[in-house]
């Protein structure tokens, strides 16, 4: 077996485990959509006549909503992907596979791949609420696919936020703590109100946010269209975010696994 | 636990096994942060087929020895060699011929005992065929059909372990390293444990372990070797290790009017003349206690000289000398210095 087929074997059967963890435990994926499906339901309700500001631009508040919390369901996805690793870690079965004649880079490749797949079936899970709600896709199946596949690459650039914390903290406690610092990030974006709507410092925050870019390309392709320049700007703003973070995660596990 | 099944032993070339050692450590050292040498200068060897045993206190590197062996830790400096191969230079050809259980088994709480031992059988890159009845097998031998798909967050202590003995037996590996086998486990468990081990080691896997219970060293081990800080004190088999105490423990148990301690040791003493030397009888609180090489051979003369006129045996207590006493003899500490795992014999 070459090196390539061996790293794709490894991570193929490694990941299916990761996977299985993740849904033999409905606690996991049901407080993930939990939270977002909430503030669907919750919100559009509650704050419906929101659309009436004159500066607002759009006519349902369910509609406006949607992107958002699909955006944050993938995120919430990943949100503590690292203690997984961490537990393992420190139970001894991480080295159980450092031990075996595998690459160390697939032990870690096994965590992030099934990543993709949770972060967007996730994701699916909130789309499907939200068109059930009465929220639009213009872009149809086309447009669903590429929603899930850019909210599979949103949960692998976020990963590492998590990774990063955990391997090199070691401590559920530091890992917990450095992941609610994402939170800001996401309740300041453009889930809740347009950037015409917003202070002025916060609208120039969100000309750098990359989960706005990621709401916005979304929200395009539910109301409008097909918005190529949105979604580059999305996906190429989420593989630098995603090279960054992914860097830093190898070099942690680096040295957590030499 | 297990029906008599026959599996096959260990993946080995047989002639070229005989030739080469399975284990060879030279000088390995290791320092932790800038002085803490965890091991200073360790050297043995391990041939084909030998069960081996690191018998030592908690600290005395035994763990760290095991972990470069695993190649899980690099070495400070020295030479490892598993099957011929550098532990630093060709970890993944040693990890191919390994086979690791841990002191807590190190499983996956949300994986069913059949997937741990295949995902284990995968990644030593068995064929599909072979996983399914090489699992079977080893399921079956371990008594653990019935709770094979069963995820093993619901196993009891001795099931985890007993499963994470076999994902380490998947792929038939020449060399199987254990570390603290049977910490905490039951009696019973322990006992069922090492009647597993001997039965694989009588297949031909070589073992090496490391424990710090002198009975399962004494019962396991054809070759075991005392380590204490970070160094070999002395290495042998069990039974020759014993002999070098020199004598076994005698303790004759006195009426108590027949004296004070002193008087007893000093009466004793003569009546032995030319039998025990006198520095070799002691004060007991039950009567004397006398180190007497091949105690069983001697003592029908011993109880023959001492008992009658003026001085009544009333019991007699025999023991060998434990691997215990020979840690003493070398170290001058006992192993577990609490001294928990002591049998408790009643005086008098």
């Amino acid at each position: 077996m070459n090196t390539l087929t061996a790293f794709t074997y490894e991570t193929y059967w490694m990941g299916l485990r990761t996977t299985r963890r993740f849904f033999r435990v409905p606690s996991n994926w049901l407080s993930i959509i939990f939270f977002p499906l909430i503030q669907l339901l919750v919100f559009s309700q509650l704050y419906k006549d929101i659309v009436q500001l004159p500066a607002f631009g759009h006519q349902s508040y369910l509609a406006y909503l949607a992107p958002g919390q699909i955006v944050f369901a993938s995120f919430l996805a990943v949100g503590w992907s690292g203690y997984g690793m961490l537990v393992e870690y420190r139970n001894g079965y991480l080295d159980k596979l450092r031990a075996s004649p595998i690459a160390r880079s697939s032990i870690l490749a096994a965590e992030m791949v099934p990543l993709f797949f949770e972060a967007a079936l996730m994701a699916a899970v909130l789309l499907v609420v939200s068109l059930l709600l009465g929220a639009s896709l213009v872009t149809g199946v086309g447009g669903a696919l590429l929603i899930l596949a850019m909210s599979g690459l949103f949960g692998i650039a976020f990963a590492g936020v998590s990774f990063i914390a955990a391997l090199l903290t070691k401590s559920e406690q530091a890992a917990s703590a450095l992941s609610l610092l994402m939170f800001p990030v996401v309740f300041i974006s453009t889930a809740f109100v347009p950037r015409a709507v917003m202070p002025g410092w916060m609208q120039g925050v969100n000309d750098w946010n990359p989960v706005t870019f990621q709401i916005e390309a979304i929200r395009r392709l539910m109301l409008v269209g097909y918005d190529w320049p949105a979604i580059g700007k999305a996906v190429l703003s989420l593989l630098i975010v995603g090279a960054v973070l992914q860097t830093g995660t190898l070099l942690a596990f680096r040295r957590l696994a030499r | 636990m297990s029906t008599g099944l026959h599996i096959p032993g260990p993946d080995v070339d047989a002639a070229r096994a005989e030739r080469e050692s399975v284990i060879e450590v030279r000088d390995l050292v290791k320092v932790y942060g800038r002085d803490t040498r965890a091991l200073d200068g360790i050297s043995f060897d391990v041939g084909h087929g030998e069960l081996f045993g690191l018998l030592g206190p908690n600290g005395a590197g035994k763990t760290t020895t095991i972990r470069i062996l695993a190649t899980l830790l690099r070495p400070t400096s020295g030479l490892a060699r598993v099957a011929g191969f550098d532990v630093a230079a060709h970890a993944h050809d040693v990890r191919e011929r390994l086979g690791l259980a841990m002191q807590t088994p190190t499983l996956d709480a949300f994986s069913t005992g059949r997937e741990t031992l295949e995902l284990a059988g995968r990644l030593h890159r068995l064929s599909a065929a072979r996983l399914r009845r090489r699992a079977d097998e080893l399921l079956e031998l371990m008594g653990l059909s019935s709770v094979a798909d069963k995820l093993t967050g619901t196993y009891s202590g001795g099931m985890k372990r007993r499963l994470d003995l076999a994902s380490a037996l998947m792929h038939r590996p020449p060399l199987l390293i254990l570390d603290e086998p049977t910490e905490g486990l039951d009696p019973q468990s322990r006992t069922a444990l090492w009647e597993e081990l001997e039965r694989i080691g009588a297949q031909g896997t070589t073992m090496v372990l490391t424990t710090h219970y002198m009975e399962e060293a004494d019962r396991l081990c054809s070759r075991l070797a005392i380590v204490d800080n970070g160094r070999i004190v002395v290495e042998g088999g069990p039974q020759e290790l014993k002999e070098t105490v020199g004598a076994d423990s005698v303790v004759l148990q006195l009426e108590a009017s027949d004296g004070a301690a002193d008087d007893r040791v000093g009466a004793v003493c003569r009546r032995l003349e030319g039998l025990v030397p006198c520095e070799a009888v002691g004060e007991h609180p039950a009567g004397v206690v006398l180190a007497v090489p091949n105690a069983s051979a001697a003592v029908p003369q011993l109880m023959r000289r001492v008992d009658g006129d003026g001085l009544r045996i009333t019991g007699l207590q025999m023991s060998q000398p434990s691997l215990d006493d020979v840690f003493l003899k070398y170290t001058g500490r006992h192993i577990r210095e609490e001294a928990a795992d002591q049998p408790i014999v009643m005086w008098g």
